[in-house]
């Protein structure tokens, strides 16, 4: 039940005595729940039974109870007696209500030590056991303070001085600064307001006389200090997210009638309450048609009223809906929607019902990034790729290796040194993705990844990037074994800038991560694009890898936006005439590029030359070294008629005068 | 919402990180897929509705519950479970004995959330969601260690067919 009210049940414990242990978890905007009386109020709401309040008895009963019963002592209000309270700063603390109680220090009851330790509070002594009893069975904290060890009886509530400090009860020496707010005597601070008291002015077995402290602090002052000094204390947690303006003095009354029934105290009777901001209740318009408009459901006037009233809210009925009054406690209901939430919570999440949002306007085509790594996917898995996902954030050495110095974008408090920074290129996660499945007995591996890299130019880019290492083609008797080398991870680049619809030169690349010769730079229109290659083996070493080939490639994917779902194909009609093919061997320079040689053929080619094949390269025996043998087949066909051999014969030879000149090429 | 009129319906997926140490159920980076819909009669009834069919698609038979929570910017929020498939919904190890698996946080779009970007929040109402897909593909594909998402072992990704 209380789980489908917001209040998830963390824990439930069956005591030995038949009392239960029920550790319900309360959301951070619901302070006026981290107590017995707020989860009781929830539960009296969802099962629509009254809620018993505190009573309030003579200030002298002398009723001795063994169990704590719910008298409330009222306490009267005066000017100035015994002691005086002077609030100097009154946005940081609107209210401070001080009573001096007298005392005689023992062990508290043996029922209130079991109820404090099955909540995880360690009993004290029965002053300081009282005070974290009211604090557990209102939500509102107190602090007791030995009346006879302040220096003075008139309490100072203001922000601390430079250089003053505070021994705090956790018995350590706290430097206070001036943002904090403290509990002073004339000479020193006492307190440290809605944090922790100091030691010097604590309850001992000696201790005649108390005041007790109960009091209204600026959530936001105490959530500040609580973390400058790194102390959370129940009173804090409850003081940060806002305590009840209006629960100090009957919090001072529970705690005086507590005292007195289990005999640890007398209080004097009189309490110097001094609120300088007193806090008006809000008021909020509550409107039918919002509250069905929201919830998609009309709720009953009846329920409405009795769900807000149960939960201590105060309803006057207008035309449109009503005003409601917001009890002080309910830090969290600031506007018309919480009030809304209040009567969807106890109406009941589950009452209510499911649909499905109407359609306003047809659905906008998606992002196009979606198609494009769709596409992507489906090329590298039918590849033989596995896609892996990396961390964004890498080592600085590794960072390094990729990247100039100056482009890395250092992350400010990283978790560790191996997440320092945010990475600069895909390529080092992929090289420890093969490291890692290297060092699992994994020889060939191909992974990709499509993600975000980060460079301080030009920001967040995304990219595809690739390894392949190991075999080039898969295990097996019908497929003779052969090592990746540059042509494959050469297909496989090709293939993703056709998925990516655009046209590319390759160039020869000197970045310093790459073999020279066996790696390319990507350009389109001159603009680099991608790189791919042979990984130099000492950074492969470095990395953990063995001393075979590991290929790795990475192509930017911000620059195009990929294939549109409607490409502008226009079919051209199919070749009447025949072709004709004729093949070409020559002997070049091994660092001739295939692009290079292409350019040149088609240049110097007629334009019935429709299709350029290099279907041989050969070194080794018998080709001197440096050298390089080609073989090219050019189809020649025309759409308008036969060719003749006497035109192609002319063709190639121009082509080889070309190949010459430009190449030193000698036809082989 | 600041250079887009409403209707909105829109789904983001992508990379968050949080600090929190490499373990068996935290990461400092994952994958979140938020959502968002806004538009005029948009109601908490159609949060309801849509998680319905979504969760259902997912996960096939299971019971999903909304339980009412807290995120700062919606108003009413609501968490969402599903039946634990494992035990189903008796209690075990896997739903730590309550029959129930946290899924997903949503709610509906708190006004002030419309105020700073300019809608009428009397005019205009619309939900939200977040969800970690690492939480899915665990519960839906039975993976015991998020740290494998992001270790990249062969053996654990070529588990799953290509696309």
């Amino acid at each position: 039940m209380m789980s489908a009210r917001g209040f998830a049940v963390e824990n439930l414990d069956v005591q030995s005595d038949g009392d239960a242990v029920i550790d319900f978890e309360v959301t951070a905007n619901r302070p006026d729940c981290m107590s017995v009386i707020g989860i009781a109020r929830e539960l009296a709401t969802a099962y629509n039974v009254p809620l018993r309040l505190l009573e309030e008895s003579p200030a002298s009963s002398d009723t001795k109870t063994d169990k704590p019963g719910l008298q409330i002592i009222q306490l009267k209000k005066t000017e100035r007696e015994d002691i005086d309270v002077i609030v100097e700063d009154a946005t940081l603390c609107p209210r401070y209500a001080g009573a001096v109680v007298d005392v005689s220090v023992a062990p508290s009851p043996s029922w209130m030590q079991t109820r404090l330790e099955a909540s995880g509070i360690r009993p004290i002594s029965n002053i300081v056991d009282v005070t974290n009893y009211v604090l557990l069975e209102l939500g509102h904290p107190l602090h007791a303070f030995d009346l006879d060890k302040l220096a003075s009886a008139r309490l100072h509530i203001r922000q601390s001085q430079s250089g003053e400090t505070l021994h705090t009860l956790d018995d350590q020496d706290r430097k206070l600064s001036s943002e904090m707010l403290v509990i002073a005597d004339t000479e020193k601070p006492v307190a440290i307001a809605g944090v922790m008291g100091g030691a010097d002015s604590e309850v001992t077995r000696n201790t005649k006389s108390i005041i007790l402290e109960s009091a209204y602090f600026d959530p936001l002052s105490v959530r500040r200090t609580s973390k400058l000094l790194g102390i959370k204390t129940e009173a804090s947690m409850r003081f940060e997210r806002g305590a009840d303006p209006e629960l100090p003095i009957i919090a001072m009354g529970r705690a005086c009638a507590l005292l007195e029934a289990i005999g640890a105290g007398t209080a004097r009777g009189t309490v110097i309450d001094r609120y300088p901001k007193h806090f008006e209740s809000i008021i909020l318009q509550l409107r039918r048609d919002r509250i069905s408009g929201l919830l998609g459901e009309i709720i009953l006037d009846a329920d409405i009223q009795q769900i807000l009233g149960n939960l201590g809210f105060t309803l006057e009925s207008n035309a449109t809906g009503w005003n409601v009054t917001v009890p002080t406690r309910r830090v969290d209901v600031k506007r018309e929607v919480d009030l809304i939430e209040e009567i969807a919570r106890h109406y009941g999440f589950d009452r209510l019902p499911a649909t499905f949002p109407a359609l306003e306007t047809p659905t906008p085509p998606s992002d196009p990034r979606i198609n494009q790594t769709r596409q992507l996917r489906k090329i590298m898995t039918a590849s033989g790729f596995s896609e892996a996902v990396t961390f964004g954030f890498i080592a600085k050495p590794d960072a390094k290796l990729f990247s100039s110095e100056d482009e890395l974008v250092p992350i400010a408090n990283p978790l560790s040194e191996s997440f320092a920074i945010l990475r600069p290129s895909l390529i080092p996660g992929l090289i420890a993705t093969v490291a890692h499945n290297r060092r699992r007995q994994r020889r060939d591996v191909r992974v990709f990844e499509i993600g975000s890299k980060f460079s301080r130019s030009s920001g967040e880019r995304r990219s595809i990037g690739y390894s392949w290492t190991g075999s080039a083609l898969s295990e097996h008797w019908s497929n003779s074994s052969r090592d990746v080398d540059f042509f494959d991870i050469k297909t496989v680049s090709e293939k993703i800038c056709e998925v990516l619809d655009i046209q590319t030169q390759m160039q020869s690349t000197h970045e310093k991560w790459l073999v020279p010769g066996r790696s390319v730079t990507l350009l389109q229109d001159g603009v680099a694009l991608g790189i791919f290659g042979q990984l130099l083996p000492s950074i492969a070493e470095s990395f953990g890898l063995p001393d075979d080939p590991v290929y790795i490639a990475e192509i930017e994917l911000d620059t195009t936006e990929g294939p549109t779902a409607d490409r502008n194909i226009k079919v051209e009609s199919l070749p009447r005439f025949p072709a004709i093919t004729r093949d070409v061997s020559i002997l070049v320079d091994e660092t001739l590029a295939a692009a290079q040689l292409r350019k040149t053929i088609v240049n110097a080619a007629p334009s019935t030359l429709t299709e350029i094949r290099e279907f041989d390269r050969y070194q080794g025996t018998g080709v001197a070294k440096g050298k390089a043998s080609l073989s090219v087949r050019l189809t020649f066909q025309s759409k308008k008629r036969t060719l003749t051999d006497a035109e192609i014969q002319e063709a190639m030879e121009g082509i080889l005068v070309a190949l010459v000149q430009q190449h030193d090429a000698v036809q082989r | 919402m600041k250079s887009t009129a409403p209707p909105i319906r829109i789904i983001v997926p992508g990379r968050v990180y949080r600090r929190d140490n490499l373990d068996l159920s935290h990461t400092p980076m994952f994958q979140q897929v938020e959502g968002l819909v806004v538009g005029k009669g948009i109601t908490f009834a159609d949060l309801k509705g849509t998680f319905d069919a979504m969760l259902r698609e997912l996960f096939g038979d299971i019971k999903i519950r909304f339980r009412p929570s807290f995120f700062p910017y919606t108003e009413p929020s609501a968490e969402v479970d599903i039946s634990c498939k494992n035990c189903e919904g008796l209690g075990c190890g896997i739903c730590k004995q309550t029959g129930w698996l946290e899924i997903l946080g949503s709610g509906m779009v708190h006004p002030a959330v419309f105020e700073a970007v300019d809608y009428d929040p009397d005019c205009f109402t619309g939900f939200a969601f977040g969800i970690g897909m690492e939480r899915v593909a665990m519960l839906k594909y039975g993976v015991n260690d998020i740290r494998m998402f992001y270790e990249n072992d062969l053996r654990f990704l070529e588990q799953f067919p290509p696309a």
